[in-house]
């Protein structure tokens, strides 16, 4: 056996055997085996305290027989001496010959009695809270709970709708002080700003007055709360949960890329939440991306393509506005015309707008670089989702934004005649709202009207990260899927489809029609993209590009931190 | 704000923090915050804010330590700070009387409804010149009731003339000369006339002696001589102390530590106050001694709070050893260093069990550790092996190397070896002390021959063997144990209360402990639910919380009994306080599950018919929800408190009681 790989554990779970590699928890060994064991303080990327008891099972050892060995029972496995006392199996790994037993009456009766016990002093006000339909406190007591209760006194009272922070609420009573939250801000967030005060019954989480729960992961703790204690105070009362839709997609607020859920009804969306996966976010994402959706319902959302009639924008229909916009473009030579591209884009996107690049033979084209500050967490510097996507394919051969000079010098000198703005604002770049309206040609894709493209010749409205298909490459290389959660808002359009009408407008048919046409065409000439497919990517995305290829390094060594904290934490708390 | 901290403050700070490793400064957090409420009088937003600056630490960190612990407060107590012990003994001797009088005597309003929400606030006096609290036992059951004003223990007190421990001195209670049944080796010197706690005393009469010789001897020697007498460990579990100490490997490479538990607490106990307060450097010998067996150069000291003068004395000792090289580098040119350092608690029960004191030590909430994998002799204080000690097993290590594991042996009964010092409290003629050969004297021996029988007129009905959270044991009951014969065979015997042997097999047989040795004694006035309300409060009181079932059972428990006693008793409830108990019991983090499940459990069955008697009513229908969905949104839209910082039960008011 090669030495990197853990020996095998015979372990016996519910009378059949099975193996695990050495290391493995008792409670995912049974998860592996196909066993839930309800638990609420265990969560696999923090330490375990144990504390919750919900997990009791019953475990044995093999019966030592002389010269410790193992006696063998008559089916060859070793006789399991079951230890008297139910035991938890958050805190444990396997062992050889180890024996679980998670369906008997004994650890039926220990479920039922952490339920009751964890019921009794709970408000029970479920009707109202946030958490009912994906709380576990509900979930298992349907599992193992008991139908009435039997609790004839006053219940505990304690601090109700205590802002913890400015995005964290509280309600204590309904907390079961399993710990995931102070655990989180302490190993994971760095921030060890939750804690518990008084004792017994009593006990009360809680920060102190000197310092808030703000720190820019609170809200995994509202994800981590096993119960309706934390909540979102943005999402608090917004929406019943079992009305949402949750649509698989990624963040696109930094290079990160952290992988999310998308909760929405009804083309609205209400909440974002991270998705697990150990190669970006592990289970976590930052409060900075998961509210950054506000905007997709922002009263400056363009709404209609418009034309300009010289004084101002006008409403107009698409066919018109792509017909408008090409026409324009094609007026001038490839020298006088910029393309100011996004690393907001997607890939296909950005395939296109090459692909309108290469038919005008256009070479000023960039795109924004997008800088913030970062943290060793999860934020990245960078805060482009796209700028590896980017540099790939549009075939960058400088550093993004490098032509950015160039195309604003061109512009204020008259040298540039028509810009093609996609997803950008010029004037964050230097050039004036004056010189914009002397372009002749400003053709403008954006989701919100600014005080750039309302000089537009040409105004197409697009869609949000939510609203759209596509896929980004992430600050490390991993390519990764957008879905669209909602529509987009009155007559906008998907991105992708805009650039392939204007296009089909400047070159003529192009024979694509869906974005898996798209990309096929651009994984047949980007050899990094080569063999792939909208649908092989996935959920959790595939590694395309080396990290020393992208176009700067990512300032965060992010999810391998986070690998590198779990390993080095303590078998326990 | 640093300004405001004076010199002198900061001096005795900076030194508590160098009885600490430089890389565990948290470990300081309980000494600073006794520091500094001995100063400023509480503990407020700033105080909590600087220390943990101090200390390299969060606000959070601190802030949860001061609601933790009982002693540290918030808010100002009086000039003169009353405590009266509420638990068992002392309140079958009448301390809600002593309350009663002395809040009457200081003028004080108690909030009586919040006392029995099971958190008990300090009430001041209009004047501020006193303040007044319910506490949780104070280690003095044989002398209950028991005040402590200000740091002076007040003993015996006098439930009708209680104002008088307010104008006079606490006095010394006139200690009995030994019983003959008595085999006293610890207790040699305690009540012996002309006995002081200063060295020179101690080494007239062969101090640390025993030390010297100790030195002598290898380490492995000296293991094996504690493994041969057979010591089982005093505090409660009586696990063998020779086998807890092989645990520690020989060639262990990381620091080794010894803590010495202090923290006697179990209600019922009061021997290691007597040690401490009269014989310290019997149990500075024992700790020097075990130091040196396990190779451990640190030991902590780890005494309960509620002991001030105890740890005073114990820090003059500590010096006096020292200066004799007793302690300190280089002990008597052998070679070893070691270095003993008080820290005190500050009145949490749960520090008694080891692994929650080994947490209390590092400057955290005494929440116990999972054991696996949290072994003390694997991973304990700082990570590093650890061995937890009674003060009474420390001092009987001494003895063993006196007198030699074998002859050790030869005390008490087989696997039942040496003396223990028995407490005995509650309705008793002569509460107070024993040490006796263990299982060499009776249950009957020690009631009616040492404590004196039970008062006059009155007839035995229950006994709480070891402390309250042993299984209480009816004075009627016949108990079938398995005795051992010359020839090795084994005999069932039936036998009564009176004829129980007082040692660790036999009460465990009879389906109780021994555990702490604290003997509490009912008669036949005594109401077995009061008396099981009693415990359960200490208990809801008690529970650190970590854990559900202990967490949230403890509590229900309490309250069942509560209404019970208060006429409210439904006819379920025995059954619903039975079935809690089972639902604790053996599935909680440390033994406080059972501790607090045992007495419940024992109550109940052993004396249904008086369970039954105050549980007549039917079951209340279930009320109809107070609120709409809609007025429950709008109350909730409006935050009420910027932070969870007061839990609120003090200011709520009358409907904000549990």
């Amino acid at each position: 056996m090669p030495e990197s790989t853990p020996p095998l554990f015979d372990v016996q779970i519910d009378g059949v055997w099975h193996q695990f590699p050495k290391g493995t928890r008792v409670i995912e060994a049974c998860a592996q085996a196909g066993v839930y064991v309800p638990r609420y303080c265990y969560h696999k990327k923090l330490s375990s305290p144990g504390n919750c008891r919900m997990c009791l099972i019953e475990m044995g050892m093999p019966r030592m027989g002389p010269e410790r060995k193992p006696e063998l029972g008559a089916d060859g496995k070793p006789i399991i001496n079951w230890m008297p006392r139910p035991q938890i199996c958050c805190a444990q790994d396997v062992a050889e010959g180890m024996g679980v037993r998670t369906n008997s009456p004994m650890v039926e009766e220990c479920r039922k009695g952490v339920m009751e016990f964890l019921l009794i002093n709970h408000p029970l006000d479920c009707p109202i809270c946030d958490q009912a339909g994906e709380c576990e406190l509900q979930e298992f007591s349907v599992e193992y709970g008991a139908g009435g209760s039997r609790f004839l006194e006053n219940k505990v009272k304690k601090p109700k709708a205590v802002q913890l922070g400015p995005r964290v609420t509280l309600d204590d009573e309904r907390c079961i002080l399993c710990s995931r939250c102070v655990r989180f801000c302490n190993e994971i967030a760095k921030d060890d700003v939750l804690g518990f005060t008084d004792r017994g019954s009593h006990t009360v989480l809680t920060a102190h007055p000197g310092k808030r729960l703000e720190n820019n992961y609170s809200l995994n703790t509202v994800d981590l709360c096993p119960v309706g204690a934390l909540t979102s105070t943005d999402f608090r009362f917004k929406m019943r949960v079992w009305f949402l839709k949750e649509t698989k997609s990624i963040c696109t607020s930094c290079a990160t890329g952290c992988n999310t859920l998308i909760g929405t009804r009804e083309d609205i969306v209400y909440r974002q939440t991270p998705r697990e996966n150990d190669h970006v976010n592990s289970c976590w994402m930052c409060d900075y991306g998961r509210l950054n959706f506000k905007y997709l319902e922002a009263e400056n959302r363009i709404l209609e393509p418009q034309i300009s009639n010289g004084k101002e924008l006008v409403p107009s229909d698409w066919k018109s506005a792509i017909a408008h916009a090409a026409l324009q473009l094609r007026q001038f030579s490839a020298e006088n015309i910029a393309i100011i591209a996004s690393g907001r884009m997607t890939n296909e996107e950005l395939w296109l707008t090459r692909k309108v690049a290469d038919v005008l033979g256009v070479r000023y084209i960039d795109i924004v670089p997008r800088f913030g500050e970062g943290d060793d967490i999860l934020l990245c510097e960078d805060r482009n989702p796209n700028a590896t996507g980017a540099q790939l394919i549009l075939g960058l051969d400088s550093e993004p934004g490098a032509k950015l000079p160039a195309i604003v010098r061109g512009v204020k000198s008259g040298a540039i005649r028509a810009l093609l703005v996609l997803g950008e604002n010029p004037i964050t770049l230097g050039i004036s709202g004056e010189q914009l309206t002397s372009m002749p040609a400003l053709v403008a894709m954006d989701i919100l009207s600014n005080a750039a493209n309302e000089h537009a010749t040409v105004l197409l409205p697009a869609s949000g990260f939510a609203e759209k298909r596509g896929s980004m490459i992430n600050g490390e290389g991993r390519l990764q899927r957008l879905n669209r959660a909602v529509r987009p808002p009155g007559n906008a359009r998907d991105d992708w489809e805009i650039l392939r009408d204007l296009l089909q407008a400047l070159g003529g048919s192009n024979g694509i029609y869906t974005i898996e046409d798209v990309f096929r065409q651009m994984s047949a000439e980007i050899p990094k993209l080569a063999g792939l497919t909208l649908s092989k990517i996935g959920d959790l995305g595939v590694d395309v590009t080396k990290v020393d290829e992208s176009p700067r390094p990512p300032i965060d060594p992010e999810a391998k931190d986070i690998e590198k904290a779990e390993e080095s934490r303590p078998a326990g708390r | 704000m640093d300004s405001r901290v004076p010199a002198e403050l900061e001096r005795k700070i900076d030194e508590a923090i160098g009885h600490y490793p430089p890389d565990q400064k948290r470990s300081a957090a309980l000494p600073l915050l006794h520091l500094w409420q001995e100063h400023f009088g509480l503990i407020n937003d700033d105080a909590v804010t600087w220390i943990a600056a101090k200390l390299g630490l969060q606000p959070i960190n601190i802030f949860e330590l001061v609601t933790f612990y009982p002693m540290l407060r918030e808010k100002r107590a009086g000039k003169t700070h009353i405590r009266v012990c509420r638990t068992l003994s002392c309140a079958m001797a009448g301390s809600y009387q002593v309350m009663e009088n002395l809040c009457a005597a200081t003028g004080i309003q108690r909030k009586t409804d919040l006392a029995a929400a099971g958190h008990t606030p300090i009430s001041v006096s209009p004047d501020r010149n006193y303040s007044i609290e319910f506490v949780e036992c104070l280690a003095s059951c044989g002398t209950a009731p028991v005040c402590m004003v200000n740091d002076d223990l007040h003993e015996n007190v006098q439930p009708d003339n209680a104002r008088s421990i307010l104008s006079q001195p606490a006095d010394k209670p006139v200690v009995p000369s030994p019983h003959p049944l008595e085999q006293r080796i610890i207790f040699k010197n305690i009540g012996r006339s002309n006995w002081k706690t200063d060295i020179k005393t101690y080494l007239d009469d062969g101090g640390y002696d025993d030390l010297r010789k100790a030195l002598q001897m290898s380490r492995a020697e000296i293991i094996n001589e504690v493994k041969t007498s057979g010591l089982r460990g005093r505090g409660g579990a009586g696990f063998p102390c020779g086998v807890k100490w092989s645990f520690i490997k020989p060639d262990e490479k990381k620091p080794v530590y010894l803590i010495c538990n202090a923290d006697e607490s179990e209600p019922g106990t009061f021997k290691d106050r007597y040690i401490i307060h009269e014989d310290p450097h019997q149990l500075l010998e024992g700790i020097a001694i075990s130091c040196f067996a396990l190779n451990a150069r640190t030991a902590y000291l780890y005494i309960r709070g509620e002991f001030p003068e105890g740890a005073k004395i114990l820090e003059r000792a500590i010096e006096e050893a020292r200066e004799h090289k007793f302690l300190g580098k280089n002990i008597l040119g052998s070679g070893f260093d070691v270095e003993v350092h008080i820290h005190r608690g500050a009145g949490a029960y749960i520090c008694g069990e080891e692994t929650g004191l080994i947490e209390s030590l590092e400057g955290k909430r005494a929440y116990p550790r999972i054991k696996p994998p949290y072994f003390p002799a694997v991973l304990g204080l700082y990570m590093c092996p650890t061995i937890v000690n009674n003060v009474e097993t420390l001092c009987a290590v001494k003895h063993i190397i006196a007198m030699g594991g074998a002859k050790y042996a030869q005390f008490g009964r087989p696997n039942n070896t040496g003396t223990r010092i028995v407490c005995v409290s509650g309705d008793v003629e002569r509460p107070g002390y024993f040490e006796i050969e263990v299982g060499k004297v009776t249950m009957g021996q020690l009631i009616y021959e040492m404590a004196g029988g039970v008062k006059w007129g009155r007839r035995l009905k229950a006994v709480i063997p070891g402390g309250s959270s042993a299984k209480v044991l009816r004075a009627d009951e016949r108990f079938k144990l398995k005795q051992k014969q010359p020839d090795g065979s084994t005999i069932d015997v039936e036998m009564s209360i009176y004829d129980l042997p007082m040692d660790f097999d036999s009460l465990a047989a009879a389906g109780s402990m021994a555990g702490s040795g604290g003997v509490i004694v009912l008669d036949d006035s005594r109401n077995m639910v009061w008396v099981l309300n009693n415990i359960n409060e200490f208990y809801a009181h008690e529970s650190c919380g970590q854990c559900t079932p202990c967490r949230e059972g403890s509590l229900w428990m309490k309250k069942i009994t509560e209404r019970m006693l208060n006429g409210g008793g439904v006819t379920e409830d025995p059954r619903t306080l039975k079935t809690i108990g089972d639902n604790i019991a053996g599935r909680t983090i440390c033994a406080f599950g059972e501790a607090c499940a045992w007495p419940t459990q024992s109550f109940v069955e052993k004396f249904p018919e008086e369970f039954a008697a105050h549980a007549r009513k039917s079951i209340p229908p279930p009320l109809p929800p107070e609120d709409t969905p809609r007025e429950l949104i709008e109350r909730e839209q409006i935050p009420t408190s910027p932070l969870a910082h007061d839990p609120g039960w003090e200011e709520a008011g009358a409907d904000a009681v549990i």
